[in-house]
């Protein structure tokens, strides 16, 4: 245990920090006025993770067998390049360059905001750390769908063709990667591991985003607290890091980063970050789709409302930044970006059925928007409040020429409409995904508003009122938005069951032969069903499995309802012409439930009975 | 300063998270670690032969009843005792003309609990 901790422990920063940190080395040098260490810290594990990717994507072309000791040979060949380039770039004018000082400014915080910021990531740690404990055991449905992937990564030594939209490829190379280089294995704590590192680096993503944007050590100070420890358990942070909804949780670390250097690339009209910019653009494509949507949704938002407010000069503002992205070094990330998309791995949703499955009039209750009571519980009535308060106070300051306004409030605006009414957007997603999102925007604003209340508060004339507002204020945020990690303590860790469940998988997997027979399992009833397809490793749909029952009605087409039937209703004529057509011949159930009512059919053996598992034979 | 003092204290935080987790999860990634269970089943579900399992994840070391009938009529009943986290295989001696064109059971008992296997053969 020991030793597979440590191999795990010295992986981690060798895929996902380490390339990153070479990699800034060779663009912005060993001190940059433009850039503080605080950020190049923060921004080595996104720029590793999507480096470690295009590296993995480039082997697979070149038909290389993706295995451990080829991808720390890749990595470090790909870190020595970068240090090259540093050298050559940086290393005569090493001495000139380390007399500048590194520009700490808004980064280079007080006593007390360290302190504060200190606090708040040991609460944000503990309080994810604790909930996780309960479920680190890997057992969630989204996981292990995304497990089955990276383990065909892992056994083929290639990247998978999902055939599906539903996948895509940069939510499994980083585990294979992982596993590859320590040997941890997929169902152990590191899936969970990477996704909480991601999760708290996201954290750190959005600070940078907002001290870039409002320029004050003070909000990104705040933000820690927003961000980290209010609603710290609730989608899309603690449950889905234990829910393994892999692609939110990059998605919620690389948008920041995105708009960071978008933010940047236009304020300071600086070319590098505007390449960075489509970096990690298209990083955020290889990485998820919905992520991507969203970022092209903000983006669009942001600069549409900063030319609706300067429409006199958005010609010259368009010309502007036209100048700075057709650059040579904007261009060539475009273009290279652009080559690995069409030539080295097209990512499986880039197709016009997957992009017009995700626009156009929605049709369906799940996409038709949320209401604002449905908003307000996605993201927390403290955060809705904040944030609200935030956007008042954004508008009232408004100043039209500083594009950090219409960073704020355009991103607010667009997720906000997205996922209130996305008729209005041609959005046709489920309208739950897009609410997720909502609390990036929502975590710059909170942010915002808590310091210009203080502000505020500071320079009242009335300091009774003002002092009564602000106690009820925090006592309000504090309370509702700590509330969540309340369940931390309440909850019951379901080990026992998921390791039934695994046993009853072994058990099949040893005794079946896959060539002949086929099993259906209980998605309803089984808890960690999903990790059944890793004991067969045959097909991503092997097992058979009987879904949520809602799934089986859809309004839009028509669904196959035999995996349902065949366990609702075996003996019905339904059920008997499904079990002939698909040839199942094992049935797994939790077996306090559909497991008493297998007993009673006559054309089933039982032969395997847990207190938590049945599995029947077809006779 | 403060910055690298923030960095590395993360560092350090997750450091400490990360080995705590590992540590829960390789512990009770376990079929007896704080569980109290028990599983019955056939050696091989794919062919006529009433070859047997049981294993004890009760905690303790455990004394299983288990009783076989063909249709209803009971032919076996024995005892088995099995150490805690220990399997026990068990190949019953019937005779295969009482076999054929039956149901067998096999009904394991471990303090009130039963666990019931059968084929139809």
């Amino acid at each position: 245990m020991i030793f597979s901790l440590l191999k795990l422990i010295l992986t981690i920063p060798f895929v996902l920090v380490l390339p990153g940190v070479l990699f800034q080395l060779a663009i912005f040098g060993w001190k940059n006025g433009k850039i503080s260490f605080f950020e190049k810290a923060v921004l080595a594990v996104p720029f590793s993770l999507i480096l470690v990717d295009l590296i993995i994507l480039l082997l697979n072309k070149l038909n290389i067998l993706l295995k451990g000791p080829v991808l720390v040979g890749a990595i470090l060949i790909f870190c020595f390049a970068c240090f090259a380039v540093f050298q050559f770039r940086f290393g005569k004018k090493k001495s000139k360059k380390e007399e500048e000082s590194e520009n700490d400014g808004i980064f280079d915080f007080s006593t007390w905001q360290a302190v504060f910021i200190l606090l708040a990531l040991v609460l944000a740690v503990f309080i994810r750390t604790a909930y996780l404990s309960d479920t680190i055991i890997p057992s969630a449905t989204d996981l292990g769908h995304h497990m089955y992937w990276a383990q065909m990564i892992i056994n083929t030594g290639h990247l998978p063709g999902y055939g599906v939209p539903d996948f895509i490829i940069g939510e499994h190379m980083v585990f294979a990667a992982v596993n590859l280089i320590s040997g941890v294995g997929l169902m152990t704590a590191m899936p969970a591991l990477l996704l909480l590192l991601f999760n708290i680096a996201g954290i750190f993503t959005i600070a940078i985003l907002l001290g870039r944007v409002f320029g004050s050590n003070k909000i990104v100070a705040i933000s820690f607290f927003v961000a980290g420890s209010l609603y710290a358990i609730n989608p899309p942070q603690g449950r889905y890091v234990s829910g393994g909804v892999v692609g939110n949780i990059i998605g919620d670390m690389l948008i920041p980063v995105a708009l960071y250097f978008l933010y940047r690339a236009l304020a300071e009209k600086d070319r590098i970050f505007a390449g960075l910019f489509f970096f990690f653009f298209v990083g955020l494509l290889y990485t998820h789709h919905l992520s991507a949507f969203v970022l092209i949704f903000s983006i669009a938002a942001i600069l549409l409302l900063y030319l609706l407010l300067n429409i006199k000069n958005a010609v010259r503002i368009i010309g502007d930044w036209l100048k700075i992205f057709l650059k040579p070094f904007p261009l060539a990330i475009l273009f290279g970006g652009a080559v690995f998309l069409l030539f080295i791995f097209t990512p499986s949703y880039f197709n016009a059925a997957a992009v017009s499955q995700a626009t156009g009039e929605p049709i369906k209750a799940t996409r038709v928007g949320l209401s604002l009571s449905q908003i307000e519980n996605s993201v927390g009535s403290a955060q809705m409040v904040l944030g609200a308060l935030g956007f008042l106070l954004a508008l009232l300051a408004l100043k039209t020429k500083e594009l950090r306004y219409s960073v704020v409030l355009g991103w607010f605006l667009i997720l906000f409409a997205m996922a209130w009414k996305p008729g209005w957007l041609y959005v046709n997603i489920p309208s739950d995904r897009i609410g997720n999102y909502f609390f990036l925007p929502l975590v710059l604003l909170s942010s915002y508003a808590l310091v210009r209340y203080f502000e505020l508060f500071a320079s009242a004339t009335s300091r009774f009122f003002s002092t009564v507002f602000l106690f009820t204020l925090l006592f309000f945020v504090i309370t509702n938005g700590l509330s969540d990690s309340a369940e931390v303590f309440k909850a019951k860790d379901q080990f026992q069951s998921a390791m039934e469940t695994f046993h009853s998988a072994a058990y099949l997997a040893a005794t079946v032969d896959t060539n002949k027979d086929i099993i259906l399992k209980d998605h309803v009833n089984i808890y960690g069903d999903s990790w059944y397809k890793l004991f067969f490793m045959k097909d991503y749909k092997y097992p058979l499995s009987r879904a949520v029952l809602m799934r089986y009605v859809d309004p839009t087409k028509s669904r196959e309802t035999c995996t349902r039937d065949m366990i609702s209703n075996p003996e019905s004529d339904a059920g008997k012409a499904c079990f002939a057509d698909t040839g199942v011949n094992y049935v797994a159930v939790n077996a306090q439930i559909e497991g008493n009512s297998f007993e009673k059919y006559p054309d089933f053996s039982k032969v395997y009975g847990s207190d938590y598992i049945s599995i029947f034979k077809k006779n | 300063m403060s910055s690298k003092i923030i960095i590395i204290a993360t560092i350090v935080l997750l450091l400490a998270s990360f080995s705590v987790l590992f540590v829960i999860e390789t512990r009770n990634h376990n079929y007896d670690y704080n569980k109290v269970w028990s599983v019955v089943y056939f050696e091989n579900p794919r062919d006529n032969s009433l070859d047997f399992a049981i294993e004890n994840h009760e905690g303790t070391n455990a004394s299983y009843g288990y009783k076989i009938y063909i249709n209803d009529n009971k032919v076996i009943d024995e005892k088995v005792d099995i150490n805690a986290g220990a399997k026990q295989k068990i190949s019953p001696v019937i005779p295969s003309e009482k076999l054929s064109g039956n149901k067998i059971l096999i009904n394991v008992n471990y303090k009130g609990t039963d666990y019931k296997i059968y084929k139809s053969l």
